[in-house]
């Protein structure tokens, strides 16, 4: 489904992605983790085209990402993206956010794209909130009202940028439930997320990225508890206590 | 009275100069984060210039020096056109207050993360839609309230115009004292009179801030 | 091209003078005054509070032209005989600007957390200490950068001592504009001062906002 060949990207001098390399198949959801600044957020931009790159390709269900003469609008229709600070449009309800994209970019009617936004809330769990401002949302509900608005496009592909880590605690289970169901109903997920139990329940696959290289990769079983590079043991140390 | 044919004029430099610092300032605020480097820097250029100039010699520039730019002949006519203070007076306020109009609606667009723009592009949104339906609602929540600073400050600064000898409300005031020396009453007055403006102007944008408001803004 | 200006330059730089006399008291003034603003419009006591308020509010809604005139009339009346441009522009300068300065400050004191105060008085601090060495250092250094901004536009607006006759720079510019009417030069002048002055004073504070996130 997606395929990451050689892909380096720079800012200006700084290098923050080197080389990167990785095939993700439908249905799989590989959960990406590392340091800050390690640049797993930025290789999930140039997946769906918000960031470019200067080498290498990204191929998305056959579409060249990298290529001048593809839509990238129309790729993005089929990739949902969800963001750390959930970025809900604060001059909107609930349900505004997410009837907006399927009304303009597929030109739904309202009241078709009210219908499948209404079921979308009660599958992330608020079907009472739909007519709520996200200011009166709590940050859990947020998130996941962002979740239903990515899904409104029925993407193929789902990558969530650390989705919990502006969430007080409490939240964030509600959140992550949302997520592994999700990905048990099968939807290609990629994941950047400092979560073990969500990778442990369902990743496929475990990559860890530090200084814009993919150092480890693997299972959940191996990954946890046979990591191979000692930085990738160093980090493991770290984030869980 | 004199004081009230002042009222009218400054009524109308406050309102037209508004009309122009508005367009003319968020237009260029817009250019300040447009993506052509030329276009920004001719939008800073202008920001910077209009700001570190004190209005009153922008002003005395535009009335005394302006006409002379256009060569003798030109000069001449502009000279004779009655009431050509009050027009100066008017376009320099616009022009004045439209680079602070413009660093306002800069600050509202910057304000605006980046994240925020890349989660409306990343639900399919073009970026015409995502302007039109995301940025722009919000960027304008945003700068209503300095915006309703500036709209007082531009009544205000309509006094200084009482320099190149706009009749308006201060003007009036000093020459009422100028004529029976009861200067104290009127610029009493004068003051009430801008006090009573202040309140008008606050309440105007208050109103505008409440319905936008119902529709739901930012709880921040 | 630009002989009027040179010819009467130490004429107009007299003014330029003037000009930064005027704005260093207005500072000098208007600084200390607006902290004490600050602490009124931050007070519990109501007999401090409401005047406060009731002064800032009645000042920020009047053109300081107006204050100016208003002061310059006032004065004589108060005192018995008229005063000179210069202290009543720099009493009307120190009014005016205090309420402006008083905001700046104040929305600084309110930024300084409550836990910062409760230590102070927890070591034994009384109010005029935990204020004097905690909240008010706290708070000026956080609102340097609105404070030069403001310091600058008080320095702009002694050009309206002009209506009262205050020979500062912009004044001294129209005197010789009379005389000579090169409007272009002369005015363009002023313009190019006030400009540089004006700009490099933006730029410290720019300099100083970044310090001040670096530092914390």
């Amino acid at each position: 489904m997606i395929q990451i060949k050689n892909i380096s990207k720079w800012y200006d001098d700084f290098n923050v992605l080197k080389d990167i390399n990785e095939e993700v198949e439908q249905g799989q959801t590989v959960v990406v983790c590392g340091p800050s600044g390690s640049g797993k957020s930025t290789l999930l931009r140039c997946i769906n085209g918000l960031e470019p790159f200067q080498s290498g390709e990204i191929f998305v269900d056959g579409v060249s990402v990298g290529d001048r003469t593809t839509n990238l609008y129309k790729l993005r229709t089929e990739i949902g993206m969800v963001f750390q600070r959930f970025e809900l449009y604060p001059h909107m309800t609930a349900i505004q956010n997410i009837t907006l994209a399927p009304i303009k970019v597929r030109n739904k009617s309202k009241k078709e794209a009210k219908a499948k936004a209404m079921e979308l809330l009660e599958r992330v769990g608020i079907p009472d909130k739909a007519n709520a401002y996200p200011a009166n949302l709590s940050g859990g509900q947020q998130q996941r009202v962002a979740i239903a608005r990515s899904l409104a496009m029925k993407p193929k592909i789902m990558m969530f940028d650390e989705p919990t880590s502006a969430l007080d605690p409490e939240m964030i289970k509600e959140v992550l439930e949302v997520m592994i169901n999700l990905s048990k109903s099968g939807m290609t997920m990629i994941v950047v997320t400092h979560e073990m139990g969500f990778a442990r329940e369902v990743a496929d696959e475990i990559i860890f990225m530090d200084e814009g290289s993919i150092i480890e990769r693997g299972t959940d079983i191996s990954f946890f508890q046979n990591p191979e590079s000692p930085r990738t043991k160093d980090f493991l140390d770290k984030i869980l206590i | 009275m004199y004081l009230v044919q002042g009222i009218w004029v400054t009524i109308k430099m406050g309102f037209i100069g508004w009309i122009i610092a508005l367009s003319l300032g968020v237009l260029i605020g817009t250019m300040r984060i447009s993506p052509w480097r030329w276009l920004r820097f001719l939008a800073g250029a202008y920001v910077e210039v209009f700001r570190n100039i004190p209005f009153m010699v922008q002003l005395f520039f535009w009335y005394y020096a302006g006409p002379m730019i256009f060569g003798k002949s030109i000069q001449f006519q502009i000279n004779s056109i009655i009431g050509l203070n009050y027009y100066v007076a008017i376009i320099a306020l616009g022009m004045y207050t439209a680079s602070r109009v413009a660093e306002h609606t800069r600050a509202g667009f910057s304000s605006i993360s980046r994240d925020h723009h890349q989660a409306a592009l990343s639900t399919g949104l073009t970026h015409p839609q995502m302007y039109r339906y995301v940025i722009i609602p919000y960027a304008l929540r945003i700068i209503i309230p300095p915006l309703t600073t500036e709209f007082l400050t531009i009544f205000k600064n309509s006094s200084i115009a009482m320099t190149i000898g706009v009749l308006e409300t201060t003007f009036m005031s000093y020459k009422i004292d100028s004529e029976t020396f009861h200067g104290l009453e009127s610029t009493t007055g004068a003051c009430l009179i801008y006090l009573a403006l202040g309140l008008a102007v606050v309440k105007l944008m208050g109103i505008l801030e409440s319905r936008l408001k119902i529709r739901g803004t930012i709880g921040r | 091209m630009f002989d009027a200006v040179v010819n009467n330059f130490p004429f107009l730089m007299g003014g330029f003078w003037v000009t930064v006399k005027l704005a260093f008291f207005a500072l000098a003034g208007g600084i200390p005054l607006g902290i004490l603003v600050g602490l009124g419009r931050i007070s519990r006591k109501k007999w401090v509070y409401y005047p406060v308020t009731f002064y800032v509010n009645l000042i920020r809604n009047i053109p300081l032209i107006l204050v100016i005139f208003w002061f310059y009339f006032v004065m004589p009346i108060i005192i018995g005989s008229p005063l000179d441009p210069f202290p009543s522009a720099v009493i009307s300068f120190i009014i005016f600007e205090a309420t402006y300065f008083g905001e700046i400050i104040r929305a600084g004191y309110q930024s300084v957390s409550k836990g910062q105060i409760e230590a102070g008085y927890s070591t034994g601090l009384n109010y005029i200490q935990t204020t004097r060495y905690i909240l008010i250092p706290i708070a000026l250094r956080r609102m340097l950068p609105s404070m030069i901004t403001q310091a600058i536009v008080t320095y702009q607006d002694t050009c309206l001592a002009f209506v009262i006759g205050l020979p500062e720079l912009i004044r001294r510019a129209t005197i010789v504009d009379n005389l000579e009417v090169r409007s272009i030069q002369l005015y363009g002048f002023v313009a190019v001062v006030f400009f540089i002055t004006c700009y490099i004073g933006s730029l410290m504070s720019r300099r100083f906002e970044v310090k001040e996130q670096e530092g914390g």
